[in-house]
């Protein structure tokens, strides 16, 4: 058995003290750990983007992040997406309402790299709109009414 | 998939960081962004007895002007390269290819430009998971004996798909390698080995630290060009960058480098050598180098990556001729 490593984490604005061992990921941590089973393992190999989470407010992917790597971080998940009233963040909400929901596997990763995107983007083009979401894949059909549910939030100047 | 288990170090330093390269060596790999080798340790391509992590090498993460030449920390992310004016002047190039790597809104963040570099050479048979290995006998660079991509090949034909590294290829530059013993500068040609099996000139003991590209001349303009099926995180299946000068309206100088071919970026001087002396407009010497580009570049292929062999080695072709136009629509002086 390999030395385990003390982190602290801020995960969804609570603060963990953990022990891992080297080789836990990110995701595992999540996953495992913390129970936070929002956040998707599809591919585990950094090209889905089901695993998506912010860390410091940037998207990562969680899979090829080891847990030790982001010591110190402050993490999002989609868990962590909901307003302090309990609201759905108007993603989400908007999520809903576009249909923008099928199976959901890869809805919270695509979740997070839209919102890391309008945090710093408030009124995007539709363009990059896709641009933003290009590392994430859907399985199921198109990203028309993805690209519409992220279209209406950043058009909505809530943003 | 699990990760194999290894003992992580963290030095606060370069120093530190060389320090323990040089105790551990061989057993040890150093960890950027992680988004190639942690890929790679999960399929069990590599399981490194030490992953010493440079998360907290501050001192490698800057993009500076020095000495004539713009200088690249290793540690500097994908998306700090993109944001670089300075890059964006001298080195349209490499910002296309920087912008082209993985998708922009994960490896960007992770990703580094150093880390790009050293992308390990690839294979359709090679990269793969254990299990999937597991059915068929070792290849060369996976230290056993035969080769998928090509029957009878004596060696590794797996291909070097970074699009940082063919980039810099065409823009001339510079590698700066340390370890505890000192400091090496090879000219980028010298920092490839050639070899699937291995494919850097590093020694077990080095690092890449910085990355220097040559400020651009008056004149001057580079571009990158990358064909994938899809517009984002898909690794080359060939690309093609071009970096020329313009004097009086002539070609004074050309470079043109061919990424996801053989196991180095190539460089292609003699075909290169076609466009100096020749008038900017000269379209029949474009045509003709993208021509010998291709016949050169051809003999490095072997049907090892996701499309058919005969299309990569036509689109060489087309790649190099795309990457010469955009280079000279941007030397003017």
């Amino acid at each position: 058995m390999k030395k385990m490593i003390p982190i602290s984490l801020t995960v969804n604005k609570e603060a963990y003290d953990l022990l891992v061992p080297p080789n836990r990921t990110l995701l595992e941590v999540l996953r495992e750990d913390l129970e936070l089973t929002g956040t998707k393992e599809s591919c585990g190999e950094g090209v889905c983007g089901s695993c998506t989470v912010l860390c410091d407010g940037l998207p990562i992917r969680s899979c090829l992040t080891l847990a030790a790597e982001v010591q110190g971080s402050e993490i999002l998940t989609v868990e962590g997406l909901r307003m302090a009233d309990g609201q759905l963040d108007p993603l989400q909400q908007s999520f809903i309402d576009h249909g923008a929901v099928q199976c959901g596997f890869c809805t919270p990763g695509i979740l997070m790299s839209a919102r890391a995107f309008l945090n710093q983007n408030p009124n995007p083009s539709e363009i990059h709109i896709r641009r933003a979401i290009s590392g994430n894949i859907c399985r199921c059909t198109g990203y028309t009414k993805i690209v519409e549910a992220i279209m209406q939030v950043a058009g909505g100047g809530e943003y | 998939m699990r990760l194999p288990s290894f003992e992580y170090l963290e030095p606060e330093n370069l120093e530190e960081a060389l320090e323990f390269l040089a105790n551990q060596g061989d057993e040890a790999r150093v960890i950027a962004g992680g988004t190639d080798l942690i890929v790679r340790m999960k399929q069990r391509l590599v399981e490194p007895g030490f992953l010493i992590s440079l998360k907290n090498l501050q001192e490698l993460r800057f993009v500076r002007q020095e000495n004539g030449m713009v200088v690249i920390g290793a540690m500097t992310p994908l998306s700090s390269v993109l944001d670089s004016d300075l890059i964006r002047a001298n080195s349209p190039a490499l910002l296309e290819a920087a912008k082209l790597i993985g998708a922009p809104p994960v490896q960007h963040f992770r990703g580094t430009m150093g880390g790009n570099l050293c992308l390990q050479t690839r294979c359709l048979y090679y990269n793969q998971s254990a299990f999937w290995r597991s059915g068929r006998t070792r290849c060369h660079k996976d230290n056993g004996e035969t080769c998928y991509a090509e029957e009878n090949s004596d060696r590794c034909r797996s291909a070097n798909q970074s699009d940082g590294a063919c980039a810099l290829m065409a823009l001339d530059a510079k590698v700066i390698l340390e370890s505890s013993r000192g400091k090496r500068i090879l000219p980028i040609e010298e920092f490839f080995t050639g070899k699937g099996e291995n494919p850097f000139a590093t020694e077990s003991d080095e690092m890449v630290t910085e990355i220097h590209v040559p400020i651009a001349a008056k004149g001057q303009g580079s571009s990158f060009q990358k064909l994938t099926y899809r517009s984002a995180l898909d690794f080359a299946l060939v690309s093609a960058a071009a970096s020329l000068a313009l004097e009086k309206g002539k070609i004074s100088d050309a470079r043109i480098a061919i990424g996801g071919a053989g196991a180095s970026p190539l460089l292609l001087k003699e075909a290169a050598g076609i466009l100096v002396g020749k008038e900017a407009k000269d379209t029949r010497a474009i045509d003709e180098t993208a021509d010998q580009v291709r016949r050169h570049a051809s003999a490095f292929m072997v049907d090892n990556l996701g499309a058919t062999l005969e299309y990569r080695q036509k689109m060489s072709g087309v790649m190099t001729k795309r990457a010469i136009r955009k280079a000279l629509e941007r030397a003017k002086p």
